[in-house]
């Protein structure tokens, strides 16, 4: 039968534990974002070797699972004599993994923009400078918003691989619940409805986005 | 580095090997068919199915895949669905996947041009003969870069089904560090094979998309 | 060639939410005639024109094909979709943007509908086909798909798919309107040869020189009423409303450049 009882007390500790699924996510897409940035300018760059360096950064990124990235930064990390928490590992390594996807979004934005929007900047004489900070950038970055919350709802949910490395989020909180209450069925689906309410949320915020810049 | 750890393993990290990419090719077979029928089902069904199944693409794509697999694999014995890991793992992995293609085909589905559609209607012709004869071959050619792409992102989905002991790749990497000690080892190996892997998939699939499309693109 | 249709379309209907595409229409297209509707972009032409074969549902009054009603079996309610299919059969569409299916070759484009819906076999399918092809002078294309086609060949094989129905009444929405101006020629060669040969046609379009020749009437509508309905000389030359003469005064001094 199932324990509705069960299903609702698993609210209670599931939520506490969101805190670090949305630490690991959160700060996860906003070092994404700094690195990505900086990956995009070298993807964008004049210089062969930066865009090969981010051709290789991005593929290597989105080539090999998420999972296995967390193992080889936690058994990583020390080895090169590293010693930080588990939980600031497991950010860097979303972080990092998340770069190459957010600079593959931003790349992809700029290359959207139809290039009469420079050529009509620099038409009027404007520097490629203030064509880049005043035309491209401005528009490339509002219109990759929408795609930005959907990477940020991936990282919500990446973020239950770091349960693997023992930081205590949702999924790891309902492991220890399933195991001391043994109910996995409502302690998973429990979890599983937090994680739906996180992305419904997110991507409400994506469709308000998407919405504002239809206007 | 140690590698010659990789050598005692070799035939435990084959099989492995052999059940990635079974889990994958099946999962992604089977998704791909279950995101078709969800699909034709949301162009063509009766309001309330087309509802419903717009929850279950909600649900499934606004979850984790390894909470999705804690509530099939633990969570369903208590409702009497007992699966072995294996079986449990591509039925994960099959529902997992398939609102992902469903979206994906319903897209391919809007790109073909309403025109086209009526141009059959106008004829006369069926709608099921329609479906068959342009609707699906032409929105399945427009869909086919995000089939391929959301099939690579499955490959990677596959190591989540060591963590509820499918015995693929990763489990058996995992098996070998823990016994052997070389962990860092171990998972760049597995890291830079993935990499190898997910690659050669990608320009296969872009080499097919090439090959499938020759003829639909106007010669300029 | 097969028996040619007439239609009669009375107090015809067509609503866009709260707005009239189409308001009290009453037009009779004689068969084996060719009738050209013509007026400003957005005066309900094509919809009209679409009305015909019921892939625009109109929503009062009535269009007859034979005498039969196309769309529904009695007031309000809505033809079988199998009944409808049967209707189309015999009314060949032509569209502004040809829609051949890109997936399939010339020939092909031309025979599946005469495989699919009049159950003809392959080789079967594909003589009739080829006749067709030949018919608009595109016998050495066959093996093409569009994308390896011009405009108006394009144009032209989607003609070739209509007629291969052996349709008894032809509709042409804006068919030269998509095509590079040195390409209307031969698409309008081929609709000029269908007339020749006897085929009720009903032409939306903003060719007025092949209005002038090739028309038997000139249906002028504009903001989805029909003005006026005369012979292509009295509209164009001696246009009694003054909405019609504004039109063409437009439509020349833009040719006139």
């Amino acid at each position: 039968m199932f324990s509705t009882q069960t299903f609702f007390d698993s609210f209670g500790p599931l939520f506490w534990a969101a805190r670090y699924t949305l630490l690991v996510s959160g700060l996860g897409i906003a070092l994404g974002l700094v690195i990505g940035a900086l990956v995009c300018a070298a993807a964008l760059s004049r210089v062969r070797a930066l865009r090969r360096f981010a051709a290789l950064w991005v593929s290597f990124l989105r080539g090999v699972p998420l999972l296995v990235q967390l193992l080889l930064m936690y058994y990583l990390l020390p080895v090169i004599g590293i010693n930080v928490p588990a939980i600031a590992a497991a950010v860097i390594t979303v972080g990092i993994c998340a770069s190459a996807y957010i600079s593959e979004i931003w790349r992809g934005a700029i290359g959207a923009l139809p290039p009469g929007q420079s050529e009509a900047a620099a038409a009027i004489g404007m520097a490629p400078r203030d064509i880049w900070t005043r035309i491209v950038l401005p528009q490339a970055v509002v219109m990759s918003l929408p795609a930005l919350v959907n990477e940020l709802i991936l990282l919500v949910k990446a973020s239950s691989l770091v349960s693997v490395v023992g930081i205590l989020e949702v999924t790891r909180a309902s492991q220890a619940q399933a195991a001391t209450t043994f109910r996995p069925l409502e302690v998973y689906l429990a979890a599983a409805c937090i994680y739906l309410l996180i992305n419904l949320c997110l991507a409400g915020l994506g469709r308000y986005l998407e919405h504002r810049m239809a206007v | 580095m140690e590698l010659s750890v990789f050598q005692d393993y070799g035939p435990m990290l084959l099989r492995g090997f052999g059940v990635t990419i079974f889990c994958w090719l099946a999962g992604t077979v089977l998704g791909m068919l279950l995101g078709l029928l969800v699909a034709l089902a949301q162009r063509y069904g009766p309001r309330p199915l087309r509802w419903l199944l717009q929850v279950y693409i909600e649900v499934i794509r606004g979850t984790p895949f390894l909470v999705q697999l804690f509530v099939l694999y633990y969570g369903g014995p208590l409702i009497g669905l007992r699966l072995d890991a294996l079986p449990a793992g591509l039925l994960g992995l099959t529902v997992y996947g398939s609102p992902y293609f469903a979206e994906i085909f319903r897209s391919g589905f809007n790109a073909v041009p309403i025109g086209q559609i009526e141009a059959a209607r106008a004829i006369g012709m069926a709608e099921p003969s329609i479906v068959r004869r342009i609707l699906l071959p032409l929105g399945l050619v427009s869909a086919l870069p995000a089939l391929v792409n959301f099939s690579i992102i499955l490959t990677k989905e596959t190591v989540i089904l060591s963590i509820i002991t499918v015995p693929e790749l990763m489990y058996q990497v995992q098996r070998m560090s823990t016994e052997t000690f070389r962990y860092l080892e171990a998972n760049l190996v597995l890291a830079l094979f993935f990499w190898g892997l997910v690659e050669t998939i990608s320009r296969a699939g872009r080499r097919l998309e090439t090959r499938i499309t020759r003829h639909l693109i106007e010669r300029v | 060639m097969v028996q040619a249709s007439a239609v009669e379309i009375r107090n015809l209907d067509k609503f866009y939410g709260p707005f009239q595409a189409l308001k009290q229409i009453d037009l009779t297209i004689p068969p084996g005639k060719v009738t050209c509707l013509i007026g400003p972009s957005g005066s309900g032409k094509s919809t009209l024109l679409r009305c015909i074969n019921f892939l625009e549902e109109y929503d009062a009054g009535e269009v007859r094909i034979d005498d039969q009603l196309i769309g529904y079996d009695g007031p309000g309610r809505k033809m079988s979709a199998r009944k409808l299919r049967q209707m189309r059969r015999s009314i060949g569409m032509v569209f502004q943007q040809f829609n051949l299916w890109p997936h399939m070759t010339a020939l092909e484009n031309v025979a599946e509908g005469l495989i699919r819906v009049r159950g003809l076999g392959k080789a079967d399918a594909a003589t009739r086909a080829a006749e067709a092809l030949r018919k608009v002078g595109l016998e050495d294309k066959m093996q093409n798909h569009p994308a390896r086609l011009s405009g108006g060949q394009q144009q032209r094989v989607a003609i070739a798919r209509a007629i291969a129905m052996e349709p008894r009444l032809m509709l042409f929405d804006e068919p030269t309107s998509a095509l590079d101006p040195e390409l209307v020629g031969e698409v309008l060669q081929v609709m000029k040869t269908l007339a020749g040969e006897g085929m009720t046609m009903a032409v939306v379009t903003h060719e007025m020189g092949f209005a002038a020749h090739v028309a038997d009437q000139v249906a002028f509508m504009e903001a989805g009423e029909l003005v006026a309905v005369d012979s292509p000389d009295a509209i164009l030359h001696n246009p009694s409303d003054p909405r019609i003469s504004d039109f063409l005064r437009t439509y020349h001094e833009r040719n006139a450049f």
